[in-house]
């Protein structure tokens, strides 16, 4: 089930202005979101000019980088407003103060997790730039867009702290962080 | 430890974090990292994080996933929904249980465009809810057909679902959406006549809506266009072997984006909530593939898959009685979790026993679909339910419950039909 807007149920206060934090990370998911348009714009735009004979150069590429970079980025807003996919029948079951421990501690080893994925994942871009991948056409460097997806990772570790923290010290701005959407499935 | 052990310590593990609500995804990579890092040693396991990260979200195969989101997105946020309920409702609305019997067909004509369960019902509960109270229709009846009609989101291709056990069972996506078409005519069909049935039963309860006229049938029967055109233009093309599935969902997305956009149905903020919308979703459902990438490793050292086969086929109960205890299983599960966590976890699993037992794939994609959609409407988790309550703030979840049972009891009779007759599913594929 999908996570809802946790702090207000887990007795958070009255709802507070949205702060620049706020403004940062539907920022965040903005960039995932264009990425979105444009991939789905890439394989469009290729598919019917594959019926006139014209190949998009490196289209296949790009929209594999460009895929990879949206769901970091997509996956950092998605960690800082709680809405993972989660399994919420103990929680839902407790009161507000077993519900707050919960967050903290599902928050805690998001934190972990997405850290240890940063780590690793550096060690990916400097493979990927020390064996000077290149793109199939164009004979682009890739790692360019491997570093701008582990940026989005990066970013997911800073929010995830930031929403630890708030979760802790300030649970009543978490409150209006969890977007009114649920997974689709 | 042995690495039976380890396995039974490492499932336990995964239960309890889920439990305690770390997300799906992160809780299974942290087990399997774990589980195989103390088997093989930590070096080569987080080795295995960062490559496994970086290959899973730039598969290509997988960019299925966030581009039929974005089709559904746009979909829905055009308002095609409202354009098929009052084509449906100009015909069927008189009837008894009229209203009822038009969600159904509406419902099926946006699963059609729509892959997803909960945009379906939330979609309907604003659409369809208000008509049927207006006419008098029972709250718990309202609201169940809704559940139910919402189900159809996730059986009727293009499925996220059943692209998701595609690509988890590495099975032909095109194939499974296409093997979804007859099951997904036959809930609809079902659904109605369960509908019928109640309506004749109970003379009273289910009021007929007023009868239109045929000009207002045929304005309404106009509108539609749109939402044919898509489903044509995307099950057509991957039936007629145009474009690949992954194809077909960038086609989906740009055609639902040309059409909102010439209809004047998608304004500057419409296109941008529903790229958000999908973004959010892509993300949550990435997280959990690449957590269930990294977990199957773990399976795959400790051989449980093998493992598991091997218990099993050694029961003795033949194959349609192991089956039986694998729906019962995901039945279990579908109390606990949601549809699309259920199939990235089990899948891996579970397939290795299936293709042991000589079923075949495509088939128990669709079958395995239908038995996990039933957990979007039974208790106590029923994601269907809990978003229609979201929007209908003043239905009690016990009374959509018992709104939803008679539906729940024709998901069961239909999951028996699919099993006994499996070309009902197969039939279509097999003419690709």
């Amino acid at each position: 089930m999908a996570a809802g807007s946790e702090a207000a149920a887990s007795g958070a206060g009255p709802a507070r202005p949205r702060g620049r934090m706020d403004r940062f990370i539907d920022r965040i998911e903005l960039i995932a979101a264009v990425f979105i348009g444009i991939v789905a714009a890439d394989v469009f735009v290729t598919v019917i000019l594959r019926y006139f004979g014209i190949n998009i150069p490196d289209s296949y590429d790009f929209g594999q980088l460009l895929l990879g970079i949206l769901i970091f980025w997509g996956i950092a807003a998605t960690s800082y407003r709680g809405t993972h996919i989660t399994v919420d029948i103990l929680w839902a079951n407790v009161g507000p103060r077993h519900k707050r421990m919960i967050d903290i501690f599902a928050t805690l080893v998001l934190l972990f997790v997405v850290t240890v994925q940063t780590y690793t994942l550096f060690d990916k871009v400097v493979g990927t730039y020390n064996d000077n991948v290149l793109t199939f056409d164009l004979r682009l460097p890739t790692w360019p867009f491997f570093l701008v997806a582990w940026l989005g990772d990066v970013s997911a570790v800073l929010l995830i702290a930031v929403r630890t923290y708030r979760l802790i010290f300030h649970p009543e701005a978490m409150a209006e962080a969890a977007p009114d959407s649920r997974p689709f499935e | 430890m042995s690495s039976d052990l380890v396995a039974v310590v490492g499932f336990v593990a995964l239960f309890a974090l889920m439990l305690l609500r770390v997300p799906v995804g992160m809780a299974m990579g942290l087990v399997g990292v774990t589980g195989f890092g103390y088997l093989v040693g930590m070096g080569p396991a987080l080795k295995m994080v960062g490559q496994t990260s970086m290959r899973t979200v730039t598969d290509w195969n997988f960019a299925v996933v966030p581009l039929f989101l974005l089709m559904g997105s746009f979909a829905t946020t055009s308002g095609m929904s409202r354009e098929l309920f009052r084509a449906a409702n100009g015909f069927l609305g008189h009837l008894r249980g009229g209203l009822g019997i038009a969600t159904i067909a509406a419902c099926g004509g946006f699963a059609a465009i729509c892959g997803s369960s909960v945009a379906t019902a939330a979609t309907f509960s604003r659409v369809a809810y208000p008509e049927m109270r207006r006419y008098g229709y029972p709250q718990s009846f309202a609201t169940g057909v809704i559940a139910a009609g919402g189900t159809l989101g996730i059986m009727i291709p293009p499925s996220t679902v059943l692209a998701v056990y595609g690509l988890i069972a590495e099975q032909d996506i095109g194939k499974l959406f296409v093997a979804g078409i007859v099951p997904g005519i036959l809930a609809v069909a079902m659904y109605m006549l369960t509908i019928t049935a109640i309506g004749y039963a109970r003379p009273g309860f289910l009021p007929a809506g007023p009868r239109i006229s045929w000009t207002e049938r045929l304005e309404g029967l106009r509108d539609v266009w749109a939402t044919l055109l898509l489903f044509a233009f995307v099950i057509g093309g991957i039936y007629g072997g145009l474009f690949t599935a992954t194809e077909a969902a960038g086609m989906g997305a740009g055609g639902a984006f040309l059409i909102g956009l010439a209809r004047g149905k998608l304004s500057r903020p419409d296109i941008l909530r529903s790229l958000l919308e999908a973004t959010r979703t892509t993300a949550a459902v990435f997280t959990i593939l690449i957590g269930a990438i990294l977990f199957g490793y773990f399976l795959t050292i400790t051989q449980t898959p093998q493992k598991v086969t091997e218990f099993l086929t050694g029961l003795g109960l033949g194959p349609y009685g192991i089956l039986t205890l694998i729906l019962l299983m995901y039945l279990v599960l579908g109390c606990l979790m949601d549809a699309l966590a259920m199939i990235i976890l089990t899948v891996p699993i579970i397939f290795p026993v299936i293709k042991q037992l000589g079923f075949d794939p495509i088939w128990f994609g669709v079958v395995i679909v239908m038995t996990v959609e039933l957990g979007l409407i039974h208790p106590p988790v029923g994601m269907n339910i809990f978003v229609i309550k979201s929007v209908v703030e003043d239905a009690k979840i016990s009374t959509i419950f018992y709104g939803v049972l008679p539906f729940i009891l024709t998901d069961i009779l239909r999951l028996i039909i699919l099993i006994v007759f499996p070309v009902l599913a197969l039939w279509l594929p097999s003419r690709m």
